[in-house]
């Protein structure tokens, strides 16, 4: 149940108390999809309506993945690009 | 590859120091960043092809999509935001061109420099709460007379009484588990924000989304000063044990970029 699971033995002691662990996609879907600075005007595109909600209703059913968030340490895990 | 798909710009975070970029710089194709009036806007390059208007709208009924993104999008602030302070911005906010961008940083100039320097030295949390409703229902029971009182009275009931009294029981029941986690959300929802400079309340996500069993019964941001937070979650574990026997999860995560703690002022989607 508990989310804060070290995974990885400390690689440096930035935050003594849990700076490596596994948290949900959804934890980031949350904020990214959601917050975050927004500016309006003809000078942007922005997404102004994607809702987790709503993209959790239709098509988030099977995600058990997990993204490790390795703090201090570095960028291991994204290989993928945007082309 | 194609010669003919034009670039836009697409805009992480803000910073008020020249950001590092090369742990993050092998995540995403063109990582750069632009500086105007003491600002630095970390971007990439995107194509036009994945980002203009009317292919994101396509890309974002893709969920696989979606997610490759969002984890890029979190990576770069993340990588950005251990050497300095940012503020990051919504999920693929695109520029045409570098001078939009440019104008974008100048109108909002004062506001990004007085973000930033009101999110120096500290960083974002989050805490949800989750709770496994018949825990709680088993763990309240005793301490409702009314409840204790009906149970009773279905024990010496006849099956068509007993049937009525059942109903009242379960509709007691219900309020009786609301009230206690309207309270201990709010309990610890104050502790919280005594604890931080800022604090927020957000939307609560319904199971499908959070694929836990338990309910989410509060959804909460913090902005705490780097050196509250391990009393901040001190905190977090003492009421997490404290608790424990209600049925009540607490859910720790950060330090995440501050998502919660920058809107702009003059923006006028906010309000939404």
């Amino acid at each position: 149940m508990d989310k804060r699971i070290k995974t990885l033995q400390d690689k440096d002691s930035y935050l003594d108390i849990q700076k490596e662990r596994k948290v949900t996609l959804v934890e980031v879907l949350d904020r990214v999809l959601d917050k975050g600075a927004v500016v309006s005007g003809d000078i942007v595109i922005s997404i102004a309506d994607v809702d987790l909600i709503y993209i959790g209703l239709k098509v988030l059913v099977s995600s058990v993945e997990t993204m490790e968030r390795l703090r201090g340490a570095p960028f291991s895990g994204a290989t993928e690009e945007p082309t | 590859m194609e010669a003919a798909d034009k670039n836009l710009i697409y805009l992480y975070c803000v910073t008020g120091k020249a950001p590092k970029l090369k742990e993050v710089e092998n995540l995403v194709d063109e990582l750069y960043f632009v500086y105007q009036l003491g600002l630095y806007a970390v971007v990439s390059k995107v194509k036009e092809s994945e980002f203009s208007e009317e292919n994101l709208k396509k890309n974002l009924a893709d969920l696989e999509w979606i997610k490759a993104k969002a984890i890029i999008h979190e990576k770069v602030i993340e990588g950005i935001m251990k050497n300095t302070c940012v503020i990051p911005f919504k999920f693929a906010t695109i520029f045409d061109t570098e001078d939009n961008l440019k104008a974008m940083l100048e109108e909002h100039v004062q506001d990004l420099k007085e973000k930033l320097k009101n999110l120096e030295g500290k960083e974002e949390w989050g805490v949800k709460i989750y709770c496994d409703i018949e825990r709680l229902k088993a763990a309240v029971i005793h301490e409702e007379s009314g409840i204790l009182k009906i149970e009773k009275e279905i024990n010496s009931s006849s099956s068509g009484k007993a049937y009525f009294l059942k109903k009242k029981k379960e509709e007691l029941m219900k309020e009786a588990v609301n009230k206690r986690i309207n309270e201990y959300g709010q309990e610890s929802f104050e502790l919280f924000k005594m604890l931080s400079c800022e604090a927020r309340i957000n939307k609560l996500l319904p199971k499908e989304v959070t694929e836990k069993e338990d309910d989410m019964v509060l959804n909460s941001a913090f902005l705490v000063d780097k050196d509250k937070v391990s009393e901040f979650i001190h905190a977090v574990d003492d009421l997490k044990t404290r608790y424990n026997d209600k049925g009540l999860n607490f859910d720790c995560t950060g330090p995440w970029p501050p998502y919660n703690f920058c809107n702009l002022s003059k923006g006028k989607e906010q309000s939404g």
